[in-house]
C-alpha cells in the first residue's frame, strides 16, 4: 500500500517536472513568451556573420588553389555590390551612425541572397568540373546563412527601434532596389562559367567580411562592454 | 705610332672594363605586407643586383575605386627597402596593386605586381606585459596568467577583434601545451605541480588574419610549500606508526601471555575426592571406592607432591602380611589429602611410605610424632599427621597400624602408602563384625584410658572391612571415633594413645586433658572433613 503511494507520488512529481519546461522563443513577441535580449542578439548575428564569412573564405581559397594558381594573374572582379557605399576604413564606419551603418548591412545581406542561390545551383551543376560535392553543400550553406542573417539583423533593427536606440529612419529595404541591374551579370539567369564563380567567391568573402566587421562596430557602439 | 696604337688600345680597353661592372638594376621583389592594426600597412621589397650604379627605388600602386598610379607615401618609416601607408592612405576591403620600380643611370627594373588586400594582411604585434602569479588558495595552487593588447590596436571601438592563445610549458617536459583564450587578456592553469617552473607564451591574432609572434618567454616558479606541508603529515604518519607497529609486535610476541590476561583459562569441572589422573590410569576399582567413599568424608586426590601415609595399626597374630590381597585390601583406606597440616611438633611433611606387602619395606622415619616412643624394628605406630589437625576421640579408640617388619607385638603393621597425606586410620571395628561384611581386620580395642593415656589392651583381631573406609563408617555410628596419636606402643601389644584437647581453630598439639571421650573436632585447613559424630568432649 504504502509503495503504491510512494509510486504515485513519484509520477506526479515527474509529471510536474516535466511540465516546467523551457519557455518557447517566440518571433512575434507573444505573451508569455521569453524573448532574448538584445545583448543576445548581438553575439548571435555576430557569430553568424563570422562562420558565413569563414565558409566563404574556405570556399574562395579552394577555388583558387585549384583553379587559378596563382591570384596575381586575375584581372580585377567587379561585385555587383559595387553600388552600396559601404565605409572603408575605421573613422569613416564610425562617423556613419547607428542608422546608417545598420541600412547598409541589411543592403549587403539583401545583395547576396539570390546570387548564393545561383552560385549554389551552378555549383552543383558543374559541367566545368571546377567544384567538389563538399564545396556546393558550402554554397549551399552560406546561402541559407545569408537569409537568415538578414531576418535576424532587421529583428535586431527593431529591438533597437523600441529601445529608443535607433532612430527611425532604417526603413524596409527591398533588394531590387538596392542593386543596380546593370553591373550586376548574374540577373541575366543565364549560366555562370567559372570566371563568375570566382568573381562571385571572390566578391563575398569581402563583403561577409564588411558585414561582421559593421556588426561589430554596431554593437559596441551600442552596447560597449567587455567583449569590444 | 705603335705606341699611340697601343694607348688606344689600353684607354678601350679600360673603358670596356668599366663598362662591364654597370649595369641597369636587377628586378626587385615585393616581398610581403602587413597591417598589424587594420589601420595602417608596411610593404618590403626585395632590391635585385644594382648594377653597380647608385639605384633608386621607388614604389607605385594603384588602387581599386581610385584613379591613377601613386606612389609610396612614406619610404623611411618603416626602415629600407619599404613602404609605409599611413591612416589616410589605408582602405580596408579595396584592393592594391603595387610594384617596385629600380632604377639607375643604366636604366630600370620593374617588379612583378603585387596585388593585395589589406582585410588579408593582418598580423598584429605581439602581445605585452605578460605576467604570471601563482595564487595560493586552501585547495590546490593555480597559476594566473595576465597580459596586454599589442601596442596600437585598437580593440574598444570592435573595429577589430582580437584572439588569443598561450602556450605553457614545464621545465622538465619539452613540450609545449596550447590554450586558447579567446578574447580574454587573462588565463587560469590549475593543476600545478609545486615546484615546478613554467614557462608562458602568448601570441594574438585579429580576425581571420595571420597570427603574430610569440612572446618572449616568461617564467615563473611554484612555490614547494604545499609540498612540505604535505611531507610534514606524511612524517607525523610515520612516526605515530612506529610506536603502533612496536606495541603490535610485543603482544604479538606475548600473545599467550595476553590471551591469559584477556582470557583466563576456565578451571574445568572437578568432582571432589576424585582423582581425574587415576581415572584416566585406569585404576578404576581405587576410584570408585573413593567415589563411594566420598559420602561423608570429601576425598581430594591427586596431591601427587605430598604423599599420604596411612598407618593402619593392627594388631593380631598374623604376621607381617604377605598376601598381596591383604595389603590390597588394606590400601583401600582413607586417604587424606596432605594438605591438612596441624601445627603439632609432628612435623608436617609428607611421607612416603611404600608398601610392600611383599617384601616389606621400613617406614620411613620422618614423620615420627615426637612423642612417639619409635620402636626398634617394631611394629611401630605413628601417624602422619602430615598437616593434620587430628581430632582426638577417645573411648574406642582403635590405633590401626602396620608395620612392615614382622614385630614381636604380632602387630600386623602395614603402611599403606598413600598420595600426599598422614592419616591415621583408626579403624574401629565392633565385636560383632558379622553384622558387616568386613573382613578379617586387626584392631586393637581400647579398654581403657586413664588419665591421658589410652590403654589398648585387646588384642583382639576384629574385622577388617573389605573397605577401610567403609568400615570405619559402619563403625562409627557405634563407636565414636577420634583419632588419637599413639604416644607409645607398649610391649604388650599396648599403645600408649595421648589424648590431645583440639578444638577446631586452635592448634594446640600438646592440649592434653582428661578425656573420657574422644573429641573430635573437625579437621580445619582442608578439604578433608571427618564429620565423625562424636560426643563433644570440651
Amino acid at each position: 500500500m504504502l509503495l503504491i503511494w510512494c509510486a504515485v507520488l513519484i509520477l506526479a512529481c515527474l509529471e510536474l517536472s516535466t511540465r516546467v519546461g523551457t519557455a518557447p522563443i517566440c518571433s512575434y513577441g507573444q505573451a508569455g513568451c521569453h524573448t532574448p535580449s538584445l545583448a543576445d542578439i548581438f553575439d548571435r548575428v555576430i557569430q553568424q556573420s563570422s562562420r558565413m564569412h569563414g565558409i566563404s573564405s574556405d570556399l574562395h581559397s579552394e577555388f583558387e588553389q585549384y583553379f587559378f594558381p596563382s591570384k596575381n594573374l586575375i584581372g580585377k572582379p567587379k561585385c555587383h555590390t559595387h553600388g552600396i557605399v559601404t565605409p572603408a576604413d575605421k573613422e569613416n564606419a564610425q562617423r556613419l551612425g547607428r542608422e546608417q551603418l545598420t541600412e547598409v548591412i541589411l543592403r549587403l545581406l539583401g545583395a547576396w541572397g539570390d546570387p548564393l542561390l545561383q552560385l549554389y545551383r551552378s555549383m552543383s551543376q558543374d559541367q566545368n568540373q571546377d567544384f567538389n560535392h563538399y564545396s556546393s553543400n558550402k554554397a549551399l550553406e552560406i546561402s541559407d546563412m545569408v537569409h537568415e542573417l538578414r531576418d535576424g539583423v532587421a529583428k535586431m533593427a527593431e529591438k533597437m527601434k523600441l529601445s529608443g536606440v535607433l532612430g527611425n529612419t532604417v526603413g524596409y529595404i527591398s533588394p531590387e532596389g538596392l542593386v543596380p541591374s546593370s553591373s550586376f551579370s548574374f540577373y541575366k539567369h543565364g549560366e555562370l562559367n567559372s570566371m563568375d564563380h570566382h568573381d562571385l567567391l571572390y566578391c563575398f568573402r569581402r563583403d561577409s567580411n564588411k558585414i561582421k566587421n559593421y556588426l561589430q562596430i554596431l554593437k559596441c557602439t551600442t552596447l560597449p562592454g567587455l567583449d569590444c | 705610332m705603335w705606341r699611340d696604337l697601343g694607348l688606344a688600345v689600353l684607354v678601350l680597353l679600360s673603358a670596356a672594363v668599366e663598362s662591364n661592372s654597370t649595369s641597369p638594376p636587377g628586378k626587385p621583389v615585393l616581398l610581403s605586407c602587413r597591417s598589424p592594426e587594420k589601420e595602417t600597412f608596411t610593404c618590403w621589397w626585395e632590391p635585385g643586383s644594382d648594377g653597380g650604379l647608385p639605384t633608386t627605388y621607388r614604389l607605385y600602386y594603384e588602387r581599386e575605386r581610385l584613379e591613377g598610379v601613386h606612389e609610396c607615401p612614406d619610404y623611411w618609416s618603416a626602415g629600407s627597402n619599404s613602404c609605409f601607408f599611413n591612416k589616410t592612405h589605408t582602405l580596408i576591403w579595396v584592393d592594391y596593386y603595387l610594384t617596385v620600380v629600380a632604377s639607375n643611370a643604366l636604366g630600370n627594373a620593374t617588379s612583378d605586381i603585387f596585388k593585395m588586400d589589406v582585410m588579408e594582411i593582418m598580423k598584429p604585434n605581439v602581445p605585452e606585459n605578460v605576467t604570471l602569479l601563482v595564487v595560493e588558495t586552501e585547495d590546490s595552487p593555480y597559476l594566473h596568467i595576465r597580459w596586454e593588447h599589442p601596442r596600437n590596436t585598437d580593440t574598444e571601438s570592435g573595429w577589430v577583434t582580437i584572439k588569443y592563445e598561450l602556450r605553457i610549458k614545464q621545465e622538465k617536459n619539452n613540450k609545449w601545451k596550447e590554450y586558447m583564450s579567446g578574447t580574454q587578456s587573462h588565463f587560469s592553469l590549475y593543476s600545478i605541480a609545486p615546484g615546478g617552473v613554467y614557462t608562458v607564451q602568448v601570441r594574438c591574432k585579429l580576425d581571420h588574419g595571420s597570427w603574430s609572434e610569440w612572446t618572449n618567454s616568461t617564467n615563473v616558479k611554484v612555490p614547494n610549500y604545499v609540498q612540505n606541508e604535505r611531507s610534514f603529515w606524511i612524517l607525523v604518519a610515520t612516526l605515530s606508526a612506529i610506536p603502533f607497529m612496536a606495541a603490535m609486535c610485543i603482544l604479538i610476541v606475548k600473545r599467550e601471555n595476553v590471551k591469559q590476561c584477556v582470557l583466563p583459562p576456565v578451571p574445568g569441572p572437578k568432582i571432589r575426592g576424585v582423582d581425574f589422573h587415576l581415572l584416566m590410569s585406569g585404576q578404576s576399582e581405587d576410584s570408585t571406592n573413593a567415589l563411594i567413599i566420598n559420602q561423608n568424608f570429601p576425598l581430594i586426590v591427586g596431591w601427587k607432591d605430598q604423599m599420604e601415609e596411612y598407618l593402619i595399626v593392627t594388631e593380631n597374630d598374623i604376621g607381617p602380611p604377605s598376601d598381596a590381597s591383604h595389603c590390597q585390601k588394606r590400601k583401600k583406606s582413607l586417604i587424606i589429602p596432605a594438605g591438612f597440616c596441624s601445627d603439632w611438633e609432628i612435623q608436617c611433611k609428607s611421607t612416603h611410605i611404600q608398601n610392600d606387602c611383599a617384601g616389606g619395606t621400613k617406614n620411613e622415619t620422618g614423620n615420627f610424632p615426637k612423642n612417639n616412643k619409635s620402636l626398634s624394628g617394631e611394629s611401630l605406630s605413628y601417624m602422619e599427621p602430615s598437616k593434620l589437625q587430628k581430632q582426638q576421640c577417645l573411648g574406642q579408640n582403635f590405633v590401626n597400624t602396620e608395620a612392615t617388619d614382622p614385630s614381636p607385638l604380632n602387630y600386623d603393621n602395614a603402611v599403606k602408602p598413600f598420595t600426599n597425606s598422614g592419616y591415621v586410620d583408626i579403624r574401629k571395628h565392633v565385636e560383632n563384625t558379622q553384622e558387616v561384611n568386613v573382613k578379617q581386620v586387626d584392631y586393637s580395642r581400647v579398654e581403657d584410658v586413664n588419665g591421658d593415656n589410652v590403654f589398648i589392651l585387646n588384642n583382639k583381631n576384629l574385622a577388617f572391612n573389605s573397605s577401610g573406609y567403609m568400615d570405619f563408617q559402619r563403625q562409627e555410628e557405634k563407636l565414636s571415633e577420634d583419632y588419637s596419636r599413639v604416644k607409645e606402643v607398649g610391649s604388650n601389644n599396648v599403645v600408649v594413645l595421648q589424648i590431645q584437647d583440639m578444638s577446631a581453630d586452635t592448634k594446640n598439639p600438646h592440649a592434653t586433658g582428661a578425656h573420657k571421650m574422644g573429641v573430635c573436632t573437625e579437621l580445619i585447613n582442608s578439604e578433608y572433613i571427618d564429620t565423625i559424630p562424636a560426643p563433644p568432649l570440651m
